[in-house]
């Protein structure tokens, strides 16, 4: 009878080998628990056990990259379950959205999740690009970890491009056919790009669409780089970097005694306390570890990371209840909706292809900011401002960044915002209905001018900035400064270029018969 | 394999017979060989197969529509006009001139849109960034390179216009001169 009273049976559960071998140690918070709820689980245990206190400050990290992790989670799970209804069949593709939206059971709700995570995923990841480099972040040891943060930037970037022609609807068809034509235009390897080495059955497109055209072999091969090719590469990659970001040890200085986590690190200080000895002090007092060690990142870091999912959850599916995943009418390869714009975070690709031809916009711009953002830690030898937001020591960082940041998002701006059918300048309120004739008549520079224009600009950007400001620019190698020029003047190349476009109508600066600039 | 280095960093391989007319010959200890060869085998195992790989993604054959297909009388189309008729299918527009009839690739030299064909301002824009073509194909604003591509056209036995669309022609080469790009007819 005794036998059978709960607090019986619980005892025996848990002192049961099925209970002790999933739950490997006690929950009475004592500091050996704390580390062990931790260091003995897998997921957790990309963790440390103890972090610096100023790591845990939202306003340092703003939870940027768990969230592109949260992010990429939503997408895994929604994305595997929106599999069991697509089928990637240029014949049935677009039917089976129909379906998703109309007949399946929460569909539009799943796709609507899957849709707006992968946009604020966009968003997110080119944000922590942001705080890492604001608080510099990457500078050593962390200048690899950045590198494998740009490529996770890349491959998030082209696993929303793949996913775009997935809906197989006007905009889908589209936004990938320009997208694509535009590795034609490749250099030596595409078969319209300068120097081309190539033709049109084996160039670069062929290589991606599997044909001269989008069509079924495009989208069976996006969907097989979209769903498994790309995500299990960009899991691989974040395993190393979140690996690193450990490895390299935070890079958050010490905060302010304010902080409330801080203060409750600093206000105690038990003995020299090993997880064997504190797992008999009393739970008061090693409430957390000596400042020297940070924090227990069980339960400080953890609760953070959990509230921080449960905040973005709350708002994604908020958002997905109330807004759409748009879905136009079903691809027409004869029939380009005007205007024909790219999923937005492609639009500043976009605005750049009116200013130069494409092998330039589409191909060696995109190679130049990936490249550039790679060396970047190698290229800026200033060791200031780690693990603090600040601009004021390291002006020419900064700048250089921020024009190229914000160059980008005023792109994009004027692509989504400010372009209307034909891709004609139309200002937010005016409407698309009006038709506007444009009679824009361009001129280019001869060939000789033109020449002379382009190595000056290229001269006077590698002469000038060291014999100007030899203090900054004179203590680094000239292999270095080189590159870090170069990679300026491409990046300025852009404004100026503009400037001649809009205000004196200059098409080209160079023409050769073989390439055009 | 290279030769030279390995007879003074390492010891080699003792000469099999007497030592005079053996010491020109110096050999490779057989480990460092069958290492070498073991790395070189796997290397070139390994770009090998990322050949294949990257071959593999190449296929010999695609299930594209056909390239060719009759596109009517000639009588059906009116002296200077661009008929619209094989847009929709074969993204192909039929001009019709005094001298004859050209077809032209529906598809812009810029990235591939579809221009529209705007009857009231006599030309073709493209909606993606803005091209413009004369009717001729010609381009004259925008971003786009060069002129749209003109296709072969001819008469087919039964007295239809045969539109081959694999077989185009640019005017930057000089091309539109050709007899096949253009089908002289005065009817």
């Amino acid at each position: 009878m005794s036998l059978l009273r709960p607090s019986v049976v619980w005892t025996r559960v848990k002192a049961s080998a099925a209970w002790r071998s999933l739950f490997r140690h006690g929950y009475e918070d004592t500091r050996r628990n704390r580390l062990l709820q931790t260091a003995s689980n897998v997921f957790l245990h990309l963790h440390p056990t103890t972090t610096p206190a100023s790591g845990l400050r939202f306003s340092y990290t703003w939870g940027l990259g768990g969230l592109s992790l949260l992010l990429f989670v939503v997408l895994t799970l929604t994305g595997v379950l929106l599999m069991f209804y697509y089928v990637p069949d240029t014949r049935r593709a677009f039917d089976d959205m129909k379906d998703i939206e109309h007949v399946v059971p929460f569909g539009q709700f799943l796709r609507n999740l899957h849709r707006w995570a992968a946009h604020a995923m966009v968003i997110t990841v080119w944000l922590h690009m942001l705080r890492v480099f604001l608080t510099s972040s990457y500078k050593p040891p962390r200048e690899f970890n950045w590198g494998v943060g740009v490529a996770l930037l890349v491959f998030t970037l082209l696993l929303s491009f793949s996913g775009y022609l997935l809906p197989w609807d006007q905009i889908a068809f589209w936004a990938i056919t320009v997208g694509t034509n535009m590795a034609t235009a490749t250099p030596l390897l595409g078969a319209e790009g300068p120097f081309s080495l190539v033709t049109y059955d084996n160039d670069i497109r062929f290589l991606i669409l599997g044909s001269r055209f989008v069509g079924q072999s495009a989208l069976l091969r996006f969907y097989v780089l979209h769903c498994l090719a790309l995500p299990l590469a960009a899991a691989v990659l974040m395993a190393v970097h979140f690996w690193r970001v450990r490895k390299d040890k935070f890079s958050a200085k010490a905060a302010p005694p304010s902080s409330s986590v801080a203060a409750e690190a600093t206000a105690e200080s038990p003995v020299a306390a090993g997880p064997a000895v504190a797992g008999n002090a009393s739970p008061a007092r090693d409430r957390a570890a000596p400042a020297s060690r940070g924090v227990d990142v069980w339960p400080h870091l953890v609760a953070i990371e959990f509230l921080a999912m449960l905040v973005a959850l709350v708002a994604l599916q908020a958002w997905s209840m109330w807004v759409d995943a748009p879905l136009e009418e079903v691809a027409s390869p004869t029939n380009t909706p005007n205007p024909a714009k790219a999923p937005w975070y492609f639009l500043g690709l976009q605005e750049m292809l009116v200013y130069f031809d494409p092998w330039i916009a589409g191909v060696v711009l995109p190679a130049l900011i990936i490249v550039g953002l790679i060396l970047l830690p190698y290229l800026d030898s200033n060791p200031a401002g780690v693990g603090v937001y600040t601009l004021r020591r390291r002006r020419y960082a900064g700048s250089v960044f921020l024009i190229g940041f914000f160059l980008w998002v005023g792109f994009i701006l004027v692509g989504q915002f400010f372009r209307g059918p034909g891709w004609i300048w139309y200002w937010p309120w005016e409407s698309w209905e009006v038709h506007k004739p444009v009679y824009e008549k361009t001129w280019n520079f001869p060939w000789p001018v033109g020449l002379a224009a382009i190595v000056g600009y290229v001269a006077l950007g590698l002469h000038l900035p060291r014999r100007l400001r030899p203090a900054v620019f004179g203590t680094i190698s000239w292999g270095r400064y080189a590159t870090l020029m170069l990679l300026v003047l491409g990046m300025l190349a852009l404004p100026i270029k503009m400037v001649l476009r809009l205000a004196f109508d200059v098409h080209y600066v160079l023409v050769t018969p073989w390439f055009r600039i | 394999m290279a030769e030279g280095g390995y007879g003074t960093a390492r010891p080699a391989r003792p000469p099999a017979g007497e030592g005079s007319d053996a010491a020109a010959t110096v050999w490779m200890p057989r480990r460092d060989w069958l290492a070498r060869v073991t790395w070189w085998g796997f290397l070139g195992s390994l770009v090998a197969m990322s050949g294949a790989s990257l071959r593999m993604m190449f296929p010999r054959v695609t299930f594209d529509p056909p390239a060719t297909f009759r596109a009517g009388r000639p009588e059906e189309y009116a002296v200077g006009t661009v008929s619209e008729r094989w847009k929709k299918r074969h993204r192909v527009w039929v001009v019709r001139t005094a001298e004859g009839f050209f077809a032209l690739s529906a598809k812009c030299t810029h990235l591939g849109c579809t221009p529209n064909w705007i009857e009231t301002e006599g030309k073709f824009k493209c909606p993606c960034h803005g091209s413009g073509f004369d009717p001729s194909g010609v381009n004259f604003e925008g971003p786009a390179p060069r002129p749209l591509e003109r296709f072969r056209i001819a008469l087919a036995e039964d007295g239809q216009l045969l539109v081959d669309r694999s077989r185009s022609f640019r005017q930057e080469a000089g091309e539109w001169d050709r007899p096949e790009a253009f089908l002289p007819f005065a009817g």
